[in-house]
């Protein structure tokens, strides 16, 4: 309770620094001090002096006062913060949620157990901190980990939170009936057992070095007395879903489909209400345009998907400024190993390993993602991102020589024709790109590359088909090369599912292009079951390597993300992986807020009309 | 008697052909977008979570596997007992999507309609009044124009004017998102107003263009009449001449246009819905296309079908109304 207090207290001062003093008293123990931490959780040193002791005991009195009477008053009002989006959420239930949107508003309303730290690593417990667990015990042999709930945790309807609601959410996500998107992530999982109402345990099949990610963080908690008595199969179609109940810092307010998604500060939060009163979702449903021109009109405080068109509009504007942060996404184009006219037979051109190093060696990877992307992009480093804490930036990459290309292109008997495009026994070297009519930058990195190509003697058309088309041509193998838009995960295991041979070998897998390396496969899994963090770090690096010299792909770009924000929002850190992972500690200065600030969840300003909304034009 | 007889005969006869309209258009759809590439999943690929495993257990979940006549028995029956089924990308029933969508696509294409066929007919009668006069050439210059223009670019034009460089209307949707729930309710009618001009303003610039063309055409044909001279000769004010006699004669095509045009009440304005965000019904059977949400464009396509052929019938009943003749026959 006391502990609370203080972090209260200082959240008022400086919201910024709550996850450094949350993580002082909570820090996730490190296997060496993890019986030491377990034993002293929730307690402070207590002076001997009995002078000492008695001062001691005014501070903590007076603590205790100024909390309560901050209580009394309501906490100070953070503003409202309106967010400019171009797509609906498909669900606001965690163990549904498939789009971006959807989770964006569902991790302001749900908790893990335990958050991952912004350094986004995924191996052992370093960096988490401290959610709806408060502490963490680890069983001598790895194989279980008992979590302990915050005593004061509660559901937005009153209820708390306790044990079983751990159990019953994770027993749901891997329930085939609900066919939950995050199922194969809990695979590793065995059990949940209940030691007490605040202590559920996770049991694990074996040891991992991603088991406590997979339990603590991948499924967001949900409550049973909520959800608990509608059958798994028939919880996509149940209205409940549509006025989630969670226990995070925010709350639900209204889901108006295809218009707005509003969420209020949780005023009665365990920990901290957030410090915006609330955030409203604007939805201009599938027009990125009208999307942008909300914003940069001002009636949005926050547009996430800037673009290179978009930045001279924002420089412009002395009210609005840009942030950026480390993304996730990547893009390449895939070489097919499979014929496309035969898919059960291999590729004859891109089968051969030297074909593709020298194709991508014609690329000027710089030159092209700058013409594309302006200072957005830079060129990728393999199928990760930067952000990643396993990505190792030093392997060597294929490096843009256009002149070695053509050498490697001579030994293998592709020769220039009188036309300039090389042939060998009378075909010509020759490939169409694959890109979706949606996307405009993916066909215009076609064209470029294209162009670099033909230089070599290459003949590349580019097709362009609408995305449902692309993604039929790209599980059919019926393609030759594909540009191909990603999102990384934070765990690095992901890339089993695009680029493994089991995944090759499956019918419909991510493995577009076939690629297949035992020696990858085999450096991958090893990775996967390693003991500890730096052997699994040094495995993938391998597995990397063996990739990239490989070339199954040309990695294209990694997008540099931007938000663009009205200036008035103090902003917490960006996370890569989600820029809303610290939203609720996101506020406005009171001397800066507008109209539409103070227009608090409930509180009806007096005679706000609609000229209001546009108080910070 | 027997003319009213006859009437009701030809509004049942023209109602089972619309029936029978409705049934093989829904068929067709159903059977083009069940063929066509992609499903209601594809987009859910692009999730590094979501494997073909999980694909393929989703369709099986919702019937997707079956064969397409199975799946064709089962929603013409879940259809006549009145259920349209589960939007995939809207993750609601049909039902509740299309009670949301229509009613603010009657709100803009019926403001639309009244604004562009008031203002196109007022417009024809100033120019057939003065034929070939500067103001006549002036008004039929802008007709042209607007008449000429794609109907997104003009969107695209008239969001960047009035709600970016002079923002005087906001720039989307059908509210205030923000502030519209604390609004008095006359303050909130005012804010419904203000999203709703620009959008209806652009479509009624489209039709009322369109409309201003024909209209001012028919007048012109009909001014040289025998009974317009006639009531001229009796000394009828040019006003009641024009109001009267002549705009009631020559609102015959008008009123065909009209008739085509209603089906727009429910179907919408695809790209005006889609530049403003306006969440009508054309929007959603736009996204409902290109997200292969099969029961969404079907229930979309039988409202479309259902209104098209129910706009021509009463298209029929006006020329009726107006044109005496047509009665007789």
């Amino acid at each position: 309770m006391w502990r609370d207090d203080v972090a209260l207290t200082i959240l008022i001062e400086d919201p910024l620094k709550l996850p450094a003093i949350s993580m002082m008293h909570t820090a996730a123990p490190t296997a060496a001090s993890r019986s030491a931490a377990t034993r002293n959780e929730g307690r402070l040193a207590w002076p001997r002096s009995p002078r000492v002791r008695g001062a001691a005991m005014l501070i903590v009195l007076a603590t205790a006062l100024a909390c309560n009477g901050e209580r009394k008053q309501g906490p100070a009002s953070g503003g409202t913060l309106v967010v400019s989006t171009a797509s609906d959420a498909d669900y606001l239930f965690p163990p549904l949620i498939i789009s971006t949107q959807g989770r964006e508003i569902a991790e302001q309303l749900f908790e893990p157990l335990a958050n991952i730290g912004d350094s986004l690593n995924v191996f052992g417990d370093a960096g988490f901190t401290p959610a709806l667990a408060d502490s963490w015990t680890w069983a001598p042999d790895s194989l279980s980990i008992a979590f302990h709930l915050h005593p004061r945790a509660l559901w937005h309807d009153g209820k708390p939170v306790r044990a079983r609601d751990v159990q019953f959410t994770i027993a749901l996500c891997k329930n085939p009936d609900l066919a939950s998107p995050i199922a194969p992530l809990l695979s590793g999982i065995d059990s949940v057992t209940i030691a007490d109402s605040l202590t559920p345990v996770f049991w694990f099949k074996r040891r991992s070095v991603q088991q406590f990610y997979d339990a603590a963080y991948v499924a967001l908690i949900v409550p049973e007395h909520v959800y608990g008595a509608i059958p798994a199969s028939a919880l996509a179609s149940s209205p409940l879903l549509r006025t989630p109940i969670g226990s995070g810092r925010f709350r639900f307010r209204r889901w108006v489909p295809n218009a707005t998604i509003e969420i209020v500060s949780n005023r009665t939060h365990y920990r901290a209400p957030a410090r915006l009163d609330r955030v409203i979702w604007s939805i201009a449903p599938s027009d990125f345009g009208a999307a942008a021109t909300r914003f940069l009109a001002g009636e949005a405080d926050m547009f996430a998907a800037v673009r290179a068109s978009m930045l001279p509009q924002i420089a412009k504007s002395d009210k609005v400024r840009l942030i950026e942060y480390p993304g996730f996404r990547y893009g390449y184009m895939i070489f097919n190993m499979r014929d496309p006219a035969s898919p059960s037979s291999p590729n004859p051109l891109f089968r051969n390993v030297q074909v593709r190093r020298a194709l991508t060696m014609a690329v000027n990877r710089a030159s092209i993602v700058r013409n594309v992307f302006d200072s957005l992009a830079i060129p990728s480093v393999g199928p990760t991102v930067r952000a990643m804490a396993t990505t190792d930036t030093t392997i060597p990459q294929i490096a843009y020589d256009p002149q070695r290309a053509m050498q490697i292109l001579d030994s293998l008997g592709w020769h220039p024709g009188p036309d300039g495009i090389r042939t060998r026994n009378g075909k010509k070297l020759a490939f169409s790109i694959m890109v979706p009519s949606t996307s405009m930058d993916r066909q215009s990195l076609a064209v470029l590359m294209q162009d670099q190509f033909k230089k070599i003697g290459v003949a590349v058309t580019v097709s362009s088909v609408e995305p449902n088309v692309f993604e039929r041509q790209q599980h059919s193998h019926k393609f030759d090369a594909a540009i191909e838009n990603w999102n990384a995960d934070p765990s690095p295991g992901g890339i089993r599912e695009s680029w493994s041979s089991a995944a090759a070998h499956a019918e419909g897998s991510k493995n577009y292009g076939d690629y297949a390396n035992a020696a990858f496969d085999s450096e991958v899994d090893s990775a996967l079951s390693a003991g500890s963090p730096p052997v699994a770090r040094r495995l993938y690096s391998h597995a990397f390597q063996t990739l990239l010299s490989d070339a199954p792909a040309i990695w294209l770009y990694e997008p540099r993300n931007m938000i663009g924000i009205q200036k008035r929002f103090h902003v917490a850190p960006l996370r890569a992986d989600a820029w809303w992972a610290h939203l609720a500690d996101w506020y406005v200065p009171e001397n800066e807020q507008t109209a539409r600030d103070r227009a608090a969840a409930g509180d009806a300003p007096a005679g706000a009309d609609s000229t209001a909304a546009s108080g910070n034009k | 008697m027997a003319s009213n007889r006859g009437i009701v005969g030809t509004v049942i006869s023209r109602l089972v052909q619309a029936i029978v309209v409705v049934a093989i258009v829904t068929t067709l759809v159903f059977v083009l977008i069940h063929t066509a590439p992609g499903d209601p999943f594809a987009g859910a690929m692009d999730n590094p979570n979501v494997s073909e495993a999980l694909r393929a257990r989703w369709r099986a979940m919702y019937g997707l596997d079956q064969p397409l006549l199975t799946q064709y028995l089962r929603y013409i029956a879940n259809v006549a007992r009145g259920d349209f089924g589960w939007s995939f990308s809207m993750h609601r029933p049909v039902l509740d999507v299309l009670k949301d969508a229509l009613p603010n696509t009657l709100v803009l294409a019926g403001t639309a309609l009244v604004l562009g066929f008031a203002g196109g007919i007022g417009l024809a009668l100033i120019q057939a009044t003065r034929p070939g006069s500067r103001t006549d050439r002036t008004l039929g210059a802008g007709s042209m124009f607007f008449y000429a223009m794609p109907d997104f670019w003009l969107a695209l034009m008239m969001m960047l004017i009035f709600a970016y460089w002079i923002p005087i209307f906001p720039v989307a949707g059908s509210v205030d998102p923000i502030m519209h729930e604390y609004m008095t309710p006359l303050a909130a009618l005012a804010d419904r107003l203000k999203h709703l001009a620009l959008p209806a303003i652009t479509l009624a610039l489209l039709s009322g263009a369109a409309v201003a063309r024909y209209q001012r055409a028919e007048l012109l044909r009909v001014l040289p009449d025998d009974y317009v001279r006639t009531a001229r000769a009796k000394g009828v004010s040019e006003r009641r001449i024009m109001l009267v006699h002549v705009l009631r004669n020559a609102l015959i095509p008008t009123v065909s246009l009209l008739g085509l045009s209603l089906p727009v009440l429910f179907t919408g304005a695809v790209f005006i819905e889609r530049v403003f965000a306006w969440p009508g019904m054309g929007w959603v059977i736009l996204n409902a296309v290109s997200t292969r949400d099969y029961p969404l464009v079907t229930a979309g396509v039988i409202v479309a079908a259902a209104t098209v052929t129910i706009g021509s019938l009463l298209a029929d009943m006006l020329y009726a109304v107006v044109d005496p003749r047509i009665r007789g026959r």
